[in-house]
């Protein structure tokens, strides 16, 4: 919540590396996946509430369908969010450090945000296979394979994992004006 | 050593009293051992304790057993309209070779059975009293289990799936008109307020619930002998109490129901018998389908008297 | 070790690694997964994915992204505007008036959104430029709708509201009831506020008697609002009409924000609705991957004994019950400085709940009192959501100022706490007149 100067010119004509920026590029398509899964979880309820209170059916998968969009839009978001710099924290600390002192900061963090997201991966990993290997599925009567819905655990976190790692190359080599900003509004694009 | 036991209920609620009686006896029998409990999905959120207890993150856990219905299918026959009578029917069942199929399937998940217990439930509903299978037809209705929804499906209700912190706002704006769930929680979510009649278990009733006492078996095996007997002994019990409570309970939430006005409505052998035909069409075929020694274990659960 | 002692070092461990700037999400999760390691062994690890999704798995939270979609897709419109210059239209003569037509912009806004954030952002976007620009000083533009945005939490419908229902197990229904007299009361203490500090200022309010509407002009806006208020109609009617139950409303109220955004105001173009939808999803994914942290934080401290033992001290705490009242209220607001208020309520609400209850208070008056007090937690730092919102609107109004602009209004939730303490029936009226005697 403190005031950095906005991006310099060196900062808002920076562009990484083309491997950094295709892996950025993956990021913002499972974004805009993530985007409409949280659209369709709209839809699928209004639906829910169409069939049971107009037509008077039965409304068996819809929750669940609701569920599983919704968790698969925040895993699957997760990578994109990243890239927009939107999961808050708490940037006063950084704000009030120099320039070298707040890369060192950032890289520490950074890491340390990687190290987690490995973890999450790697546990993630097995809780989806086991699901899938036993073929788990929801107890309702629709039955829904769970490696399904599971699958965007390991998947959400390694595409974190992966834009992390771009924002590490980026915190510890882009110019200074380059460096990731907190606020998703002043992000570069 | 300190065992961890996790389960979804209220410290009011008769299976925390289970769960309370079991770790008061172990800690009398001074055999080193302490049951640390945690109510009120406190430690593991209701549906998600199963998988941490086979792998021993979770030393015991008071489940419902249909919960786990997805990872192992045959633990729908647990919650399987008609299958059990009443109370003393469902001793019977905890004690038969049923059983045994069922624990041997939990023995592979790394899962032991302490304290047997069923629960029962009823019907209630907005549009008119639901004893038998017609008395659902049109009617929508939020039904506890799979098994139950295939059936009422089939007799012509739409099944409305919603979380159970829902029911009590779905029955008092009219989204939902009825609901099947245990006497237990028509009672702790104060359904009475909302309901005009009421079906409790009876002499006769199609809704009962298996909520054993489980521990993960490898923590058991490796508990002393003196841990284990101590442990088996207060199991003993706390079971003969749970079937007591359990009558008791059906008793006490058609009394609370009576006196909030509500009209009560019994559900007779004719009733039962058709809701079982109905069953037998439905939820029976399905499952059969579904597990691959389905018959065999339906007809082991079907041959107890 | 004793859990006192562990939950002292949890704290602190927290407080060190939030103050990295960590996100928050990730820094609950480093600190729960730290923390579980070292106590429970790295067994307890392997369930960190499930605790995760098990926390998400629950079809109420996920009205969150739908409220959301509601605040976005209106900012995104003339609705908002339109609503605005209504009410300002309407209230020129009152002292004040852009500020006190911000704030009420706020509440009826709150009436639809159930996110604090989407108020502030929706309300802010024309408010703070427009009374900046009618010299109105910085500070209390800013102030006015940091504050007013967290109407947007005690007005239902209310998402902090629906995590308390689903932590505590209360009636989510009842819970919103419980809310509305205590908000329009928090909007008239804004409002007063807003009147005697423009009076008191006094040269303030000879810049805006300046601008005076005809009768005419006041009339023709209000075809303008019907939309808005028709949104407001079809939210209610599904709700309280037996359509849908408190967390499928949402969707209808997305549904109907989304249709009136293309069908009234025309936003055709593709990449408007795609800034819609992609500002949902970036909030959205932000608050449900801290909900999801917070569930594994909360797990770590249940499964070491600290929240319980936490709750047994207070309960133990020989005191009056309004002492009691007084150090819980103390305890939110702590926690409230530096979490987001769906962690606060997860992780604190089951453990006070049964002591509140112990002590002759009612669930639905507590949940009022604790979303005030969150209120105020999203308008300090380090964790004030509002702020941050604030911040990307205005980015050259610097924090203190804002800060001294909340702050009058902080005094104002502090001085609604005290009048619901003495008059809990404000919030317990409405749900009893409306859905009998409480659960
Ligand atoms: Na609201
Ligand atoms: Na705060």
């Amino acid at each position: 919540m403190t005031h950095t100067p906005a991006p310099s010119e060196a900062g808002a004509t920076y562009r990484p590396p083309l491997v950094l920026r295709a892996l950025t590029a993956v990021s913002v398509g499972f974004g805009v996946v993530a985007a409409f899964m949280i659209l369709a979880a709209v839809l699928v309820t209004c639906h829910m509430i169409f069939v049971r209170s107009v037509l008077g059916q039965s409304t068996i998968w819809q929750t669940e369908a609701v569920i599983y969009l919704v968790i698969g839009a925040t895993l699957l978001g997760l990578a994109y969010v990243q890239k927009l710099r939107g999961h808050v924290g708490v940037d006063l600390l950084p704000g009030l450090l120099p320039v070298p002192a707040r890369r060192v900061l950032a890289v520490i963090v950074t890491a340390l945000t990687i190290a987690m997201a490995a973890t999450m991966l790697w546990y993630g990993w097995e809780m989806f296979h086991l699901a899938w290997e036993r073929n788990w599925t929801s107890e309702s009567v629709w039955k829904f394979p769970l490696w399904i819905s599971y699958l965007a655990m390991p998947l959400g976190f390694g595409l974190y994992l992966m834009q992390l790692l771009v924002d590490l190359w980026i915190a510890a080599f882009a110019p200074p004006g380059a460096l990731p900003e907190v606020h998703p509004e002043r992000s570069l694009d | 050593e300190t065992l961890k036991l996790s389960h979804q209920w209220s410290e009011g609620d008769v299976r925390h009293k289970v769960a309370q009686m079991v770790a008061d006896e172990v800690k009398a029998a001074d055999v080193d051992l302490d049951i640390q409990i945690y109510p009120n999905q406190t430690l593991f959120k209701a549906r998600e304790q199963y998988t941490p207890l086979s792998r021993g993150q979770l030393d015991m856990t008071i489940f419902p057993l249909s919960y786990a219905g997805g990872q192992q299918p045959a633990y729908n026959l647990t919650l399987m309209p008609g299958l059990v009578k009443n109370h003393d029917h469902a001793a019977r069942l905890s004690a038969s070779p049923f059983m045994e199929d069922i624990e041997e399937i939990m023995a592979g998940d790394d899962v032991k059975t302490l304290v047997h217990g069923y629960l029962a439930g009823g019907f209630g509903s907005n549009k008119g009293c639901i004893t038998g299978p017609e008395d659902v037809q049109g009617v929508t209705i939020r039904a506890a289990g799979s098994s139950f929804e295939q059936m009422l499906a089939g007799a012509g209700a739409s099944i409305s799936s919603m979380a159970s912190s829902e029911i009590y706002s779905a029955l008092q704006t009219g989204v939902l008109d009825a609901t099947n769930t245990s006497s237990e929680s028509f009672l702790s979510y104060r359904l009475y307020e909302q309901l005009k009649c009421y079906t409790p278990a009876g002499d006769t009733a199609l809704w009962f619930m298996y909520q054993p006492l489980l521990i993960n078996k490898t923590t058991f095996d490796n508990l002393t002998p003196e841990q284990q007997q101590a442990l088996t002994d207060a199991s003993a019990k706390a079971e003969a109490w749970y079937l007591e409570q359990a009558k008791e309970g059906d008793a006490v939430t058609t009394k609370a129901f009576a006196d909030a006005g509500v009209e009560i409505a019994e559900m007779t052998q004719e009733d039962f018998d058709a809701w079982r035909e109905l069953a037998k069409t439905t939820s029976y075929p399905a499952f059969v389908e579904e597990v691959p020694n389905g018959q065999e274990l339906l007809d082991a659960a079907l041959s107890v008297e | 070790m004793d859990p006192l002692v562990i939950g002292g070092i949890v704290a602190l461990v927290t407080v060190i690694v939030l103050f990295s700037g960590v996100s928050v999400a990730i820094g609950l999760l480093l600190v729960a997964t730290l923390f579980l390691w070292i106590f429970d062994g790295p067994r307890s690890l392997t369930a960190l994915p499930e605790l995760f999704y098990a926390e998400l798995n629950s079809f109420a939270l996920l009205s969150i992204p739908m409220f959301i979609i509601m605040g976005a897709s209106i900012a995104s419109t003339r609705a908002g505007p339109d609503l605005y210059e209504a009410l300002e239209r309407w209230l020129t003569r009152v002292p004040g008036g852009l500020l006190v037509s911000n704030l009420g912009a706020c509440a009826l806004f709150a009436a639809m959104s159930g996110s604090s954030p989407a108020t502030c952002a929706a309300i802010g976007k024309m408010g703070i430029p427009e009374m900046r620009r009618r010299g109105y000083p910085a500070e209390v533009a800013a102030g006015s709708i940091a504050a007013g945005g967290t109407l947007g939490i005690l007005i239902p419908p209310s998402v902090t509201m629906i995590v308390y229902g689903i932590a505590t197990e209360t009636s989510i229904g009842r819970l919103f009831l419980a809310g509305v007299i205590p908000g329009l009361l928090l909007t008239l203490l804004f409002i007063a506020w807003a009147i005697f500090d423009t009076w008191r200022r006094g040269a303030a309010s000879s810049v805006l008697s300046g601008v005076t509407y005809s009768w005419r002009e006041k009339f023709e806006m209000l075809p303008r609002v019907i939309p808005f208020l028709l949104i407001i109609v079809g939210v209610l009617v599904a709700l309280y009409g037996g359509v849908a139950t408190p967390s499928e409303t949402a969707a209808v109220g997305a549904m109907l924000c989304l249709l009136a955004a293309v069908l009234i105001y025309r936003m055709f173009s593709y990449r408007d609705f795609w800034v819609v939808l992609r500002d949902s999803t970036r909030e959205s994914v932000m608050i449900l991957f801290i909900i999801g942290a917070a569930g594994v934080f909360s797990f770590m401290l249940s499964s070491l004994f600290v929240t319980q033992s936490v709750a047994q001290w207070i309960g133990a705490l020989e005191v009056n019950r309004w002492v009691l009242m007084g150090i819980i209220n103390l305890f939110l607001l702590v926690a409230g400085f530096f979490l987001p208020p769906v962690a606060v309520i997860l992780m604190s609400a089951p453990i006070l709940l049964p002591i509140i209850t112990a002590a002759g208070f009612d669930p639905y008056w507590f949940a009022v009192i604790l979303t005030i007090n969150m209120e105020i937690g999203l308008i300090t730092p380090p964790v004030g959501l509002n702020l941050y919102v604030i911040n990307g609107i205005a980015p050259d109004i610097r924090l203190k100022q804002v800060l001294l602009g909340s702050l009058p209004f902080v005094g104002c939730m502090i001085l609604a706490i005290v009048i619901l303490c003495l008059f809990p029936g404000l919030a317990t009226w409405l749900p009893t007149a409306v859905m009998g005697v409480a659960l």
